[in-house]
Order: structure tokens, then sequence, then C-alpha cells
């Protein structure tokens, strides 16, 4: 269970980059106005039922993203509460964390461990792990030598195997070939079943439409429709054909 | 569903706003990430753990040829090379450790900014896998010990102390050094030669006794001088061990630590945005 209120987030974006001590020094001693404010999330508010799928969509740079990574605590809001009620899985890009200088094998229990899932339970689900990928054969292979297609699957389908109670999911599923996707989409629904949580974002509106029950739209940082995925399919329809 | 996960975001304010609970969560993160510093560290070079040796090591024999050679410094009645050695050990613990876990953050910038985790145990993680190169550097100085036939006496009971306090001061100098470079790049330019130019502020390879009497407090105040002389006089046990100054230490070790922690807490929140 998700629920957000009002929140607002705001980037400084500065005027003269500064990305040293002595330039911070020297535009001090100048004065003068440092950064431009932009607000890439206004006042959103929107809620996610426990055990849904939640779409989030919008045209690029209407702030999906990070709005994703508001609830994943990566990025702190501006203003507003948020109020996640389980432990939450993020794929905001597959692979981060894994290290290419280690073995496949390695990087799941790495990839656990920044989870905050025990290597106890890591190992139990390990052979699940490569039996999805299909990697069995390169568990020992270390991962500079995988494909981005392998790593892909490897990354995938460890995260899965933490079991969160919330999965955020942020347009992962465009890597990988067309059988490798349908998997994962039927993956997502079995998780689902079992009471999994997850919010998923894409710009693609058939992929919402296809996946999600309720959904929001996303326009500029402001919520132009929440609530059942038809209908917010609609007017994001409406919006583009203007 | 349980409760025990409950989190709630909003725009953090407050000076503590540390979670043990999340600490106690994530602990296993901790030793995996020194696991995997080591790991990748020793699989990719040739000489794999025999760096760890040669650094201090031939540290001291151009030390040894300077200063014990020809400006024939004094070493408390040890044999140079030994005295030398014997601070270098640990000041190259230290040295490596801040260098590296104040370059920490913004190395590991493509995770920050993709997951979530206490980003604490990033510099912690460092200093932590430091101490196997110490470790391993340690076998020359028992050795050096075997050769020059010093035995050590129970003073020696101090030692596991004296680099735990070295971890906590090198741990906090690096949650506000990784902290500071997030926002100011420049810092990891002047972190080399800073730490370079500390050293020779430290009696790491001459005695404290040959700075003058009216800077001895300045001397103290610096951490390293009363860890980097316990940790000699208990390994030789060539004098007693100056619990005064190393006291000093630990107090200011635990408010390096304190602090530093506090200060990385408190700007961890503007990581993602900047990195």
């Amino acid at each position: 269970m998700i629920i957000g209120k009002n929140i607002s987030k705001m980037f400084r974006i500065p005027s003269e980059r500064r990305n040293t001590l002595f330039e911070a020094v020297i535009s001090f001693v100048k004065g003068g106005r440092r950064y431009d404010e932009f607000w890439a999330l206004k006042n959103v508010s929107f809620d996610v039922k426990e055990g849904e799928i939640f779409g989030i969509t919008g045209p690029n740079g209407s702030g999906k993203t990070t709005l994703l990574e508001i609830i994943a605590d990566i990025i702190n809001p501006d203003e507003g509460e948020l109020i996640v009620n389980g432990r939450i899985t993020p794929i905001l890009a597959l692979g981060v964390g894994f290290n290419l200088e280690l073995t496949a094998r390695e990087n799941v229990f790495l990839y656990g461990a920044l989870m905050g899932v025990k290597r106890v339970k890591m190992e139990d689900k390990y052979e699940e792990v490569f039996e999805f990928a299909e990697l069995k054969r390169f568990e020992n292979m270390k991962l500079k030598n995988f494909s981005s297609g392998m790593n892909a699957r490897l990354a995938f389908s460890t995260a899965i195997a933490t079991e969160p109670n919330i999965l955020l999911l942020d347009e992962v599923l465009a890597v990988g070939d067309i059988e490798f996707q349908r998997k994962c989409m039927a993956e997502i629904n079995r998780v689902n079943k079992n009471g999994t949580t997850i919010v998923f974002v894409s710009h693609s509106i058939e992929a919402v439409r296809d996946l999600c029950e309720r959904a929001m739209f996303l326009d500029n940082g402001e919520v132009i429709a929440i609530g059942a995925v038809d209908e917010v399919v609609n007017t994001y329809l409406n919006s583009m054909a203007e | 569903m349980t409760n025990e996960y409950e989190l709630i975001i909003k725009p953090k304010k407050g000076l503590f706003s540390i979670d043990i609970h999340e600490m106690l969560e994530y602990k296993e993160l901790l030793f995996f990430l020194a696991l995997r510093q080591i790991q990748i560290r020793y699989k990719q070079t040739v000489m794999g753990a025999s760096w760890a040796m040669l650094q201090p090591f031939f540290t001291m024999i151009v030390f040894t040829l300077i200063f014990g050679g020809l400006a024939k410094m004094p070493s408390e009645g040890i044999p140079y090379p030994l005295f030398s050695y014997s601070g270098l050990l640990l000041w190259t613990y230290f040295a490596n450790s801040v260098g590296q876990s104040g370059n920490s953050m913004v190395g590991n910038a493509s995770f920050i900014s993709k997951i979530y985790f206490p980003r604490l145990f990033i510099p912690s993680s460092v200093c932590l896998a430091g101490l196997v190169d110490y470790g391993i550097a340690m076998i020359i100085l028992v050795l050096m010990m075997v050769y020059y036939m010093f035995v050590p006496n129970m003073s020696i009971i101090i030692l596991p102390l004296v680099v735990f306090v070295t971890f906590i001061l090198a741990s906090g100098m690096g949650y506000w050094l990784s902290a500071i470079c997030v926002k100011y790049r420049d810092i990891q330019f002047i972190l080399p030669f800073f730490i370079s130019l500390l050293m020779f502020t430290t009696p790491v390879i001459y005695p404290p006794s040959m700075v003058g009497e009216q800077y001895q407090w300045l001397l103290t105040l610096n951490p390293m001088t009363g860890l980097i002389d316990a940790h000699r006089a208990c390994l030789l046990g060539h004098q007693p061990v100056d619990f005064a100054t190393l006291a000093v230490s630990i107090a200011i070790s635990a408010l390096i630590f304190v602090t530093g922690i506090i200060y990385l807490k408190n700007t961890e929140k503007y990581f993602a945005d900047l990195i």
C-alpha cells in the first residue's frame, strides 16, 4: 500500500554550473542568482492499493521516473508526504548494483544484500533465479562476459527473487527479446497473484492498458487523470490528439 | 501484510535521523560490500595480495635510507627500519582508507542514483576491506621482529583496540569526506595531497619526542599521534603505552565518527540529486 499526499519535487538547475568548491566560493563572492527552479512534480496525490497493479504513464519529462525514485526513497520530496507499507524492490534500470568483475553467482547474492535480503533466503531462491533466467550454464562466468540480454534476464529474475511486497518497474521490459518480455509479463502477473503490489511506469499506453487495473496520467509534473485504466487511457489519448 | 516495513517519506528535517533498525536490517550488506572490494582488488591484479605489503615496505626502505641512514633520525632505541615500518603499517591502512572512502560515494554514483540502501555502508565497507591489507602487511612486521629479535610483551593485548579506533577514525573521516565530495568534486584532487602532508605532521617516521615541548599539545590533538605511538609501543614493547595520549586519540576519533555519521545522514538525501 502506498499513499502519496501532495508530493512536490523541485530540481535546481544551476544557471552556471558549479561543481567545485572553488567555483562555489567565486559565485558566493559574486552573489546573485545561482539556479533556476524546476518543479518536476507539483502537488501529486495518489494511492496504490495493496495487491494491485498500478500504472503511471505520461509523455517524456512528465515526472514519472521522479515519482518512482521518491517512492523508492532514492530522492527526497520537497513537499508532501508518502506512506509506504511493505518492502520495496525497485527496478529502475536492470542490473543496478551488479559488478562486472564478479560472477553471476556472486552478483545474485550481492544484489540480495543491496535489497536487504538475507543470504540464507537468497540461497533458497538461487536455483529458481537461474532457472528462470535460463543461465544455469553460466553461473560461474564473470558478468563482463555476459551479453546485455543475459544481463537483463539475470537482473530481472534476481529482482523478482527478492520477494518484495511492492515491486517498482520503470520501462525495463524494453530490453530482451519478445520471448523473454512475454515471460516477464507472465511472471509479473504471477507475483501479483501471490500478493505483490506492482507500480509500473511506462510511456507506452498499450503496456499500461494490458497490465494495469488502475493508472495515473502525469503531465508536466501534475496529475491529469487517475482511476480505472480505461478512463485514464482515454484521457491520455484525447490529450495527445489535441 | 505486516507493519514491519512501514516507511514514511517526507522532506527530511532534524539533526538525528539515524535509523538503527534499518542498520540492523542491512547489516549483511556491510560485509558484502567489503568482501566485494577485496575480491575485486585481488582478482584483477597479477601481484594480488603482495601489493598490500609492497607499499609500506618500499616506503620503509626509502625512509630508512634517507632518515635512518643520512639524517640519523632518533628512533627510541630500536632499529630504524623496524621503527618506521611499525608506524607505516598503521599509517598506510589509515591513509588508504581515508583516501579511498573519501572517493567512494562519487565512485559508486551508478547505484546511489538507482537503489536505496544505507549510504553509510559505502565508506564503512572501504575501511573494513582495508583491514585485510593491514593484516597482510603485518606479516612483514612479524618477519622483521623475528630478524631483530623483538618479543612483544603483555601490552600487545591493546593492539585490537588500537586498530579498531583507527578504523573508527578512518570511517569518520570517510563519512565527512565522501559526503563533501558529492557536492564539491575538487576535494577529490586535494585529498591525496592533504593525506601525504598529514603524514609528516604525524609521528610516523620520527618519534614524538623530536617535536619541541611547546608544540606537544598540537601533536596530541592529531588523533593519529596517539594511535601510531600506541601501535608501536604495544607491538615492540620497547616503552610503555602512553595511555593519556591514546585516550585523547580515542575521544577525538569518536567525535569525528559521530559527527561524520550525523553529517552524512543529513546530506545523503541530496546525493541522488547531485551525483
